[in-house]
Order: structure tokens, then sequence, then C-alpha cells
């Protein structure tokens, strides 16, 4: 019992999935009625005719949902419902249609072998362009979540000069648009940062944005409770206030309405709560917890950038207006950023772009998703031609049924419609179980796609997605109905007449099969070709050199937060370290604000070189800076080149060392770079350099970030108020968790620890997004080929019976198995052959839009493009071998009989 | 005459709608009852999925011709099973649509198509 009832309850499952497109009064109200009449049809069913019964259930059901849906949606009066007044003259044109999809479904369901393998190639097909069009929908295109958000600009500068392509907004920029730009109603910034909330039961780390008061209003964001900031609130001397977000009112104070003017301490300091912010603020900062006032203070320093600058066009202002008043307002600048001169800014290349918020966040990601988007749509095409090619073999068989209805009266239309009736209900049933493949395939989506794509949280079903799937249901069920209807519509009563069976039809037939055939061959090498690029540059990707030792590497985040004197934080890192150290299993540790592939806590700035001073008008040279303890660079494993690490006494007697990477010793002679003094802080402190490490991925595996420069942890230049704690272990890495936390804890008891992470998850992670696209490229293109070799396999085998009297005759005469076996694997041959050499044209042209995402791999990769023609031409000979075999083996008197 | 233009505003039937007030004419029935009624009338000419059955049910109630019917259910049955029962115009509405099949029925045995078909 308990197994036959499995397909029943996996029906009853589907079926109350599939609920969700009535209209939501009737689902309140049927609902359980609904399910529990299916789950009776459905057990009745199994008894009188098993999985198939219940499969057949669960199609007209889902049908009759979909019918019923249509209806409801069009006639919102009930007494058009029930009545089927007026409508007679559409009614009587209605009814006719509504024959043929009646005729179309009898012939549907009376042969379910077909009709399965038809529904669930295009539910493949469809499912997977439905899934991915959910993630394109929710990303690219549906708009952010403020009022008229196609008004909200984004403002970022650039000075390739000096190798920094992307800045964001200094004070002064800012100061610059909110003061003289009339293209903006309104400018506003942020920078985004972590405190430490205490004051509450728990005490967290969280992730807050200091943001300008004008934010709220660029945005057009009204709180759901209490009041948001004022400009009041973020001048200087103002009471400390904090407007919660959604996410951190409901993690850290359980959506208690209670919260507005509560005070909790962030960094120990007091901030009272003013606000709370609607879930929709959510970009583009989605972990945001916590908004602090920022303050634009002119007086303060104009020079470091870092703030995202958003603005919202003044009514009537267009993008490109506002990009040219910008770029105007640049000749002005320098009255703001006294530090340099508009000759520098001419020489770095200085510029200024102003463009939609959306594009901004979704950044590279388009790229990808569109690829991603673009090969489920080859996929779709692939599964099309392998149901038209289904469809055609049944035309076959029903060319004389199709004949008979011409000679009795049967115009033309009616009987198109007959078959497109046939194929669109095929089309919608797969468009239906796709719906629901695309159910599963989307939460598997957002649950494993790379967290660097933006927007993924936001992916849901909405209409949009549901008109797309019922459209490209639509859409494949005409594409593949109307081949085999051209094969339909040349018949005519003569071909009737003629004797049984009409060669030349068939042969055009045939010729048709084969065409598509190639077709799908060369669509599956396309594919193919694109995820064996993609394929090849994961292999690369993995196989770099991060400069680091990533296995056996536990990584946990401190934070002291801003509250201490650099000293006092510097002393409290080291006992840390000092107390980690002692545990056993620890061969090395140390301490860091910046991991390597993670881009944050990582900054930089331009530096002198004692022994070669810069001419005034020469462009600074600009490196990165990362803080590091001592026993960081071993515990993280990287290869020391020249010189020696930074030691304890170094930070203990507050020695102005540092170790550079090989990029940034490469600007000195060979060997040279030891003993050099750096300067950066305009000539006022000097550093030694004192060693030479290798070069490090510190932002993605793609690139090395340019030269990175290590400085102990005194040092003023860096931020240490969160650090990473990196231990080197020789066995499980997480095993040491409990024993670090206690440690950590022993030196003080009170500090927010983040969670524990190995450093082979930042490895995967920062391999996560290519990845996500190899996958989803591979799983298109194994089942484009399985569909092509099974198309193939298909077409030889029909054509091998339709040979066997000829086949029988030429043994007869004296042919040798092998010779048929030649001859039917020639013919298999021949369309591979074919079929590869269009694909391989296909390929040429398609994989140069995967070029962005390649990494250190052509798109037009000779390895690639020799091996993917040779698995294809195999596979092809692989689906002709088995009919050859069989063709070999007909006798002819089995021929004669066949006759 | 208020009330004649009023039921006549349903006709003529979707025949859906015929059957499931049919169903109902004996007395109050629930969503399964009424599908299997239908099928045992029609002899399984016309089978009423999920649906079909209860968006119909939803808009006869929603135009007034039929009506939930409050605790009056017998106990053994499945009580998260609403009855339904007829109103006053959907009987009304019933016996004008029979009439209007009858008469339909009339002039065509009139013309004897039943019966040249037949022969």
């Amino acid at each position: 019992m308990i197994d036959r009832s499995r397909s029943a309850r996996l029906a009853t499952w589907l079926y109350s999935r599939a609920l969700v497109v009535l209209p939501a009064e009737l689902r309140a109200q049927f609902q359980r009625e609904m399910l529990s009449d299916f789950q009776d049809l459905v057990t009745q069913a199994q008894q009188r005719a098993g999985v198939v019964g219940v499969f057949l259930v669960l199609l007209r059901s889902c049908l009759d949902l979909l019918s019923r849906t249509l209806l409801e949606r069009r006639h919102r009066d009930a007494v058009d419902c029930v009545s089927d007044r007026g409508r007679m003259p559409v009614g009587e044109r209605m009814f006719l249609f509504g024959q043929e999809f009646k005729l179309a479904l009898r012939g549907i369901i009376k042969r379910p072998g077909f009709t399965a393998v038809t529904v669930l190639t295009l539910a493949l097909g469809i499912g997977a362009n439905v899934a991915i069009f959910a993630v394109v929908n929710a990303v690219l295109i549906r708009p952010l979540p403020y009022p008229q958000s196609d008004r909200i600009v984004s403002i970022t500068h650039h000075m390739p000069g000096v190798n920094l392509p992307d800045m964001e907004n200094s004070i002064g920029t800012l100061l610059l648009y909110q003061r003289h730009a009339r293209s903006f109603s309104d400018v506003g910034a942020f920078t985004s940062g972590q405190r430490n909330l205490t004051g509450i039961t728990e005490p967290a780390r969280i992730e807050v944005l200091e943001a300008t008061p004008s934010l709220f209003r660029v945005l057009s964001v009204q709180p759901i409770l209490g009041r948001s900031l004022s400009d009041a609130d973020a001048q200087p001397g103002a009471p400390n206030v904090v407007v919660l977000t959604y996410r951190g009112w409901q993690a850290h104070f359980a959506g208690a309405r209670n919260v507005i003017g509560r005070k909790i301490e962030l960094d120990g300091t007091a901030h009272e709560v003013i606000g709370v912010l609607p879930r929709s603020f959510s970009q583009p900062e989605p972990e945001t917890e916590a908004v602090l006032p920022h303050y634009l203070d002119p007086n303060g320093d104009l020079n470091s950038f870092g703030r995202w600058g958003l603005a919202r066009l003044a009514p009537g202002v267009s993008m490109e207006l506002a990009q040219a008043e910008a770029t105007r307002l640049q000749g002005r600048l320098t009255e703001l950023w006294t530090a340099v001169t508009p000759e520098f800014l001419k020489k770095a290349g200085w510029s200024v772009t102003v463009q939609d918020m959306r594009n901004r966040i979704i950044g590279d990601a388009a790229t990808t998703l569109w690829i991603v988007f673009g090969t489920v749509g080859f996929l779709l095409l692939v599964a099309c031609a392998s149901v038209a090619n289904l469809f055609l073999v049944r035309a076959e068989t029903r060319h004389r049924e199709v004949n008979v209805r011409f000679a009795l009266g049967a115009t033309r239309p009616r009987v198109a419609v007959t078959f497109l009736a046939e194929s669109i209900t095929l089309g919608l049933a797969g468009g239906l179980w796709g719906m629901l493949l695309s159910f599963v395939g989307i939460r598997t989506l957002v649950a494993a796609g790379p967290t660097q794509l933006p927007r993924l949280q936001e992916v849901n079903v909405d209409g949009t997605v549901i008109a797309f799937a019922i459209g490209i249901s639509l859409v494949a069920g005409i594409l593949f109905g109307l081949l085999p209807l051209a094969q339909h519509m040349r018949g005519s009563v003569h071909a009737l007449v003629r004797a049984g069976r009409a060669y030349s039809t068939t042969r055009e037939r045939q010729r048709v099969r084969r065409v598509l055939i190639v077709a799908q061959i060369a669509l599956a090498v396309v594919l193919v070709t694109g995820s064996g690029l993609m394929v090849r540059s994961f292999q690369r990707l993995r196989a770099v050199q991060p400069g680091i030792r990533p296995q056996g590497v536990l990584i946990m985040g401190v934070s002291l937060g801003q509250g201490r004197d650099r000293p006092q934080a510097a002393a409290v890192y080291h006992r840390i370290i000092e107390e980690i150290r002692r545990l056993p299993g620890v061969r090395d540790v140390g301490a860091t604000n910046a991991l390597p592939l993670e881009p944050r806590g990582i900054n930089g700035g331009s530096y002198e070189v004692q022994s070669s001073p810069r001419a005034s008008d020469a462009l600074p040279p600009i490196a990165y800076y990362a803080a590091v303890s001592d026993g960081y660079l071993p515990a993280i494993g990287t290869v020391l080149l020249q010189g020696r690490a930074i030691d304890q006494t170094d930070h203990e007697q507050k020695r102005n060392v540092i170790v550079v990477d090989r990029s940034f010793a490469a600007q000195f002679p060979a060997g040279r770079a030891l003993g050099q003094r750096i300067s950066f802080d305009d000539k006022e402190t000097w550093f030694e350099i004192v060693g030479v490490v290798d070069d490090v991925r510190m932002f993605t595996l793609r690139e090395s970030p340019g030269p990175v420069v290590y400085l102990p942890m005194t040092a003023s230049q860096v931020a240490v108020d969160l650090m990473n704690i990196v231990i080197r272990t020789d066995g499980d890495p997480l095993a040491l968790v409990p024993a670090v936390r206690t440690a950590i804890k022993r030196v003080e008891p009170n500090l927010p620890v983040t969670t524990a992470r190995t450093m082979e998850d930042v490895f995967r992670g920062s391999l996560a997004e290519a990845s996500f696209t190899m996958t989803v490229l591979l799983i298109a293109a194994l089942v484009a080929l399985l569909l092509g070799a099974i198309g193939l396999y298909g077409v030889i085998n029909y054509l091998v019976a339709q040979r066997t009297p000829e086949i029988g005759v030429r043994i007869a005469l004296g042919a040798v198995p092998r010779q048929v076996r030649t001859l039917v694997l020639r013919q298999g041959l021949t369309m591979g052959v074919m079929g590869v050499a269009l694909g391989l044209g296909g390929a040429l042209l398609l994989t140069r839009l995967l070029r962005t995402l390649l990494f250190e791999v052509d798109s037009r990769d000779p390895l690639t493009f020799s091996v993917v023609p040779l698995v294809m031409l195999a596979v092809s000979a692989l689906a002709a071998y088995l009919p050859a075999q069989r063709a070999a083996r007909v006798s002819p008197l089995q021929a004669l009989k066949s006759e | 005459m208020v009330r004649r233009i009023e039921v006549e505003a349903f006709l003529p039937l979707k025949p859906v709608a015929f059957h499931i007030l049919l169903a109902l004419a004996d007395g109050p029935r629930h969503g399964y009852a009424i599908r299997a009624s239908v099928e045992e009338l029609t002899q399984g000419g016309i089978r009423l999925w999920p649906a079909t059955l209860y968006g119909s049910v939803r808009q006869l109630s929603e135009a007034g011709l039929i009506a939930p019917q409050e605790g009056d259910e017998s106990p053994d049955d499945d009580a998260r099973r609403r009855y339904y029962a007829l109103t006053g115009l959907g009987r009304r509405v019933l016996v004008a649509e029979t009439e209007r099949l009858q008469a339909l029925l009339r002039y065509a045995s009139n013309t004897q198509v039943i019966a040249s078909s037949k022969a």
C-alpha cells in the first residue's frame, strides 16, 4: 500500500503546488476540498490503471485548473460565468475550436507513451527556461523596490591614470553636486561598515550604513515606525540616533513595536532608536541592520573616497543631461578638493559617470545571466526540434487519416486547427510540468546560487514569470506543431487515391526529419562547446596559485570596535594570538584586516619612495595596504621570497618596517627592494622594506590586484577595528573552533566573534560564480547531447525499418553483414558530420559572447574545438551503430515477409 | 414580472452549471457528492474536475443560485465538507432552463430529427 501510494502522494503534492495559479479567493475558499477530491480521483484512477492512471488524472486536472483560471480571469461577473447568454456568435466559433481541442485531447490521452515523452522533453526545456527567467526577471528586469526607481542614479568617478579605474565619492565630490548640480533633486551618500551592538540581550556584530539624511529622500523611503533621519540628526553635536532596517529590527528586537525610543549601544556609545525602515529598503546593501547619520563635513578630509553617491534626477531631466552637467561641473572640483590641481586631474584621466542605480548594482552579473538565459533558450530549441521529430514520425502514421478527412470535405484550416490544437495542448502540458520543475529549480538556485549575484534573494515566481511560462509553452507548441503541419497540408485526395504508400511524400518527410536531426546535433555542438570552454576556464581558475596555502586554515573575525586607541587594540589582538598559539594542534597563528580573495577591509593609497623622489607633476604610484600581526604570513601560507617577515619585536618596539609583495618589489632593480624606504603620509614617516613575499590574489582569483604592502598592525595607516584571526593547523580546522572561542573569551569575555570559516570556504566562494555558470551550461549541454543522440537513433532506426526489403535483397544478392552495417553507419555519420560542421560554425560565432566569462582560455580554444567534434562524432556513431547492427542481421526471408 | 426577467438573465445556462443545479434538485449535497451524482446521471458522460466543479460552485453561489448550508451536515460525513442547496432563485432558473430545453426538444421532434436518424 505504501509503495503504491507514493505516485499518488507525489501527484497530490504537485497538484497542490499547481493550485497557486487559481485566483486567490477561489483557492482560499476551496483549496482543501479540491485537494481531497483530487486525492479521491487519484486513488480511484490508481486502482483502475496504476501509475498511468495517476498521471492522466494529474494531467487532466491541471488542464482543468488552467482552463478554469483563464475563464475566471476573463469573466469577473458571476452571471457571465454560469450562463452562456449573449455569447452565441463567438460561442459557435469557440464550439468548433473546443471540439478540435477535445479531439486533440482524446488523441493525446490515447497515446500515453508518446504523450509522456513529448511532455517530459518539453517540460525539461521549458522548466529550465522558466527557472532562469525567474532569476533574470528578479535581477535584471524588475525595478528596484523604490518609487520611480528609474530616476535614481549612481555617481562614480574614475582615475585610470593612477590605476584607480573605479572610485566612489569623496566629501568634495558630493558637496560639489549638492551645491551646484541642478540635474539632481537630491544627492545622498553612504558608506557601509560594522558596529558592535550591545545593550540588548545578545551582543552582536551588525552591518550598518552611515548615510546622509538626504539618501532617504533620494530613495523615497518612508519609515514604517517612528521617523527617519533628519538633516539636524547629522549635524555635529546632535544627539546620537539610529534607524533600524526591517532586517535588524526582526533579528535583534524580534519586531517589537516599542523599540522606538530605546537606547542601544553601538561600539560602546549610546544611540536612541528613532525609526524602523520598511523591508523594501534592501538595496544596495541587503545585509544592513541599522542606519546611522553621516555628516559631510565641509571642513573635514575632502580627499578620502569610498562613499557611494546616489541622486534622484530632477523632474524632466534625462540621464544624458545629468551626465553632461556632472562632467561640466568637474571644472570646479578643485575649488573643493584643494589637494589636487586641474592638471593632475587631467593627467590622471579623471572622469565621472552618472548611471542607473540598478545597472550599477547588477554590474557584471548581467552578462553571466544573459549567457545562461541564452543557453537554456538553446536547450528549448533542441527540445522543440526533438518533439517536432516525434511529431513527424506520427505524421507518417496519420497521413491516411488526414487524407480521409480531406476527402470527406474538411477544410485546410479545420485540419490545421486539429493539429495545432494537439501541439499547443502538449506544449501547455509541457509548460505546466515545466513550471512545477522550475519551482524546484528556483528553490535550488536561490539556495545554491552564487552569493555574489545581486538581488538573488528577491527571486520568486510572479505574474511576469507565469506569463513567460505560458508564453513560451504556446510558442513551443506552435513551433513544433507547424513543421508536421506543413507536411500534412501537402496531402490531398490524390495521395489517398494512389496506393497505400506515397513514396515521394515519405521521402520528403524523411528529408525534413534529417534536417531536424542535423539542426539538433548542431545546437548540441554549440552547447557542448560552450560548456567545454567553461569547464576549461574553471580548471584554469582552480589551478591559479593564489599565493597562499588554503588547506588547514581556520578563520575567525574578532572585532574590537572603534572605541579603543591603536596600541590598546594591538595589545588585545596580541594577547588573543598568544592564547591561541598555546592551543594543541595550532601550527601558526596571526591576524590581518584583509583576507586574500575577499575585497573587504583592504584599502589603498599613494606612496613615495625615498630613493627616487617623484617629479612634482608626476602621478603618484598607488598600492594596497593590509595590516598584519606577526605570524600572519606563515599562518596563511605566503611564500617569503627575500628578507624576513614582520615579527613580534617589530610590534613591541613599533618599528616602521613593512613587507611588500613581488609586484611592489618589481619597481626596484632585482634584489634591491630590501632596505628601501617608503612613505604613505607625504614623507612624514618612512617605512623600511624588510621582506618580499609572493603575490597574493587579494580580491578575486582572476586578477592580482596590483602592488600590496603589509604593514604592522601598530601602523596608523591601517584600520584594525575588525581583524581576522588566521590559524593554521595540521588537523581539521573546524575542530579547533570551540577551543579558539574559549581562548578569545579568556582574553576578553564580551568580544563579538564572527562565524568560523576555513580558508578553503573562502576559496570555494570565489569560485562560486564560475562554477554556477559552468554547471548550468554543462547540464544544458548534456541534455542537448542526449536528445540529439536519441533523435539520431530514432531516425536511423526508422530508416532501417523502411529499408528492410532493400537490405534483404542486398543480402540475398551476396552483401556481407559488414557492408550493410557500413551502409547504415555511413548514413548516421553523414548527419553527424553535417551537424558537427554547422555546429562548429555556430560555436565559433557564439562562444565569442562567452569571452568576458572565460579565464585564461581563448573563446576559440583549440583543444575544446577539437575534442568536442570528436565526442559528437563518437556519439553519432554510437547512435547509428545499434540500428546498423540490426540491419546487418536482416535475413532475406524476413525481408520478404515484411514486404 | 421582475422575477421573470431575473430568471431569464441566466438563460441559457452553461452545461456545467445546469448539471450542478440538477444534482442539487433532490436536496443539499457537498462537492464530492455533486460530482458523483452528475457522473451517475450522465453515465460518465460529464466529469467535473476539481477546479471546474468548485469554480462553478463558487460562481453559482455568488450569483445566488445556490447557497452553502449552515450546520446541517450529517454527522458521519467529513466535517470539512460544505453542503450546498438550491436557493429559490436557483430552483426557478433550473425549472426555466429545463422548460427551455424541453421546448427545444419539442421543436426538434416536430421536425422529426430523431425519428429520421433512427430510421
